[in-house]
């Protein structure tokens, strides 16, 4: 099949591009998507870049809701703000019931203050990520995930894990409380009154819990997932993907792939990129040698902008084994 | 025996098991009684603690996915102030009352 990608790890469902800015993640990913819809396969291309650019490299505007941009392809660009807000009033709504009338202000209050705080943001975007990712197999057969600069995303991919660790401990707590609350009905009888029978607060805690361990076991499932890292053959570029590469296997999330993007392309002659072209060679080698483990792909700097389906389709030739 | 007669002794027996349940109960549950209701509140309130630690200073990485426990909470937060000889709601936390 000429829309074939690679095996290796680019074919995998569920794949998110990430490396140091301006790389050419954005285009990579887009390019990998614009190939994935045409081969047939329902693709979401998503932006958690604060700066998008997808609509930018596709040529269309975007919302925060996926919108159709072509047969089997929509792209979506997420706004952390427009998330956290829309997380606010979804848990309004779902506390709505369970609230006494009384307390109603105070707990709004309360979520309002919630928003403000550092995090709130981060949190809401992953809470939306999650629900994109949890359309996998049913809406989309394919998300491909432009992510923001590294230690950004890298947060983000480790947040899981350590919310997870976290509610443990919250949920330790509380079965203290449940198993103590049990003894006080057994001696207490009548006298224990309001004490009721069912927790609901270690319920939501554990509903919680549960929600990250099966978004960690997504992400780093290696049969579906695969992190691309994007570089350029620039030494900068280059000591970063190494030490992210590291962060992300610590964090045990799969590699799918590496793309050095931009490189001098063939017959371009002249002093200059003869130059670079020596250099090019040596941090290809380099590369080749630090990340043996994964498929390395190499793509030309191209003589035109890089947008519209024409120029991401030549992009992602680049990226077929074949 | 009638079925009269079976009921009365049977009742007799009830009456006797409950009278020594209740000496069981004296002798060896209710000094433990307070005790427990008093582990009980300890462990609720480091519970309601550990949920508001933010209010604290004390950073609270889940805060914002523990949103829903609000109502619960406040509601505790409440019960706790009233209990710690607070009637209204100390300056600075929740605006329970």
């Amino acid at each position: 099949m000429p829309g074939d990608l690679d095996v290796g790890g680019l074919a995998r469902s569920l794949l998110f591009f990430g490396g140091k800015g301006g790389v050419g993640k954005t285009t990579l990913a887009a390019a990998v998507a614009v190939r994935a819809a045409r081969g047939g396969e329902r693709t979401l291309l998503v932006s958690t870049d604060p700066a998008h650019s997808i609509s930018d490299v596709l040529g269309t505007a975007l919302g925060s809701e996926p919108t159709l941009v072509g047969p089997n392809f929509w792209a979506v660009e997420i706004d952390p703000s427009v998330e956290a807000d829309r997380y606010i009033a979804e848990v309004k709504e779902r506390i709505a019931e369970v609230t006494p009338p009384r307390l109603v202000a105070e707990v709004e209050r309360q979520i309002d203050i919630a928003r403000v705080t550092p995090g709130a943001e981060e949190a809401a975007l992953f809470e939306r990520f999650t629900r994109l990712i949890g359309g996998l197999g049913t809406s989309y057969e394919r998300v491909i995930i432009d992510t923001a600069p590294l230690g950004h995303t890298l947060r983000l991919l480790a947040l899981p894990e350590h919310m997870a660790a976290w509610i443990g401990g919250l949920i330790g707590r509380r079965k203290k409380v449940t198993v103590l609350s049990r003894m006080w009905r057994n001696v207490a009888g009548a006298a224990a009154g309001s004490v009721r029978e069912e927790d609901p607060i270690l319920a939501t805690l554990e509903e919680r819990r549960a929600r990250f361990h099966r978004i960690r076991a997504v992400v780093t499932d290696q049969r579906q997932t695969g992190f691309v890292f994007v570089l350029v053959p620039e030494r900068l570029s280059l000591l970063e993907t190494e030490r992210a590469v590291r962060t992300v296997a610590k964090y045990g999330i799969p590699i799918g792939a590496v793309v050095v993007n931009r490189l001098a392309p063939e017959g371009s002659a002249g002093a200059f990129f003869d130059g670079r072209r020596i250099q090019e060679q040596e941090r290809l080698a380099t590369i080749r040698a630090s990340f043996a483990a994964y498929p390395v792909f190499e793509v030309p700097l191209l003589e035109t902008d890089t947008w519209g389906p024409a120029t991401l389709d030549r992009i992602a030739s680049y990226l077929s084994v074949s | 025996m009638t079925a009269g007669k079976i009921r009365t002794v049977w009742h007799a027996i009830r009456a006797k098991a409950r009278a020594l349940r209740e000496i069981y109960e004296g002798l060896y549950v209710t000094p433990y009684r307070s005790q427990i209701y008093r582990a009980y509140l300890q462990e609720r309130d480091l519970f309601l603690l550990s949920s508001f630690s933010d209010l604290l200073g004390a950073p609270n990485p889940v805060l914002f996915y523990t949103l829903e426990l609000y109502p619960e909470l406040i509601e505790q937060f409440h019960e706790w102030h009233v209990r710690m000889g607070m009637p209204q709601a100390p300056e600075g936390g929740f605006r329970c009352c």
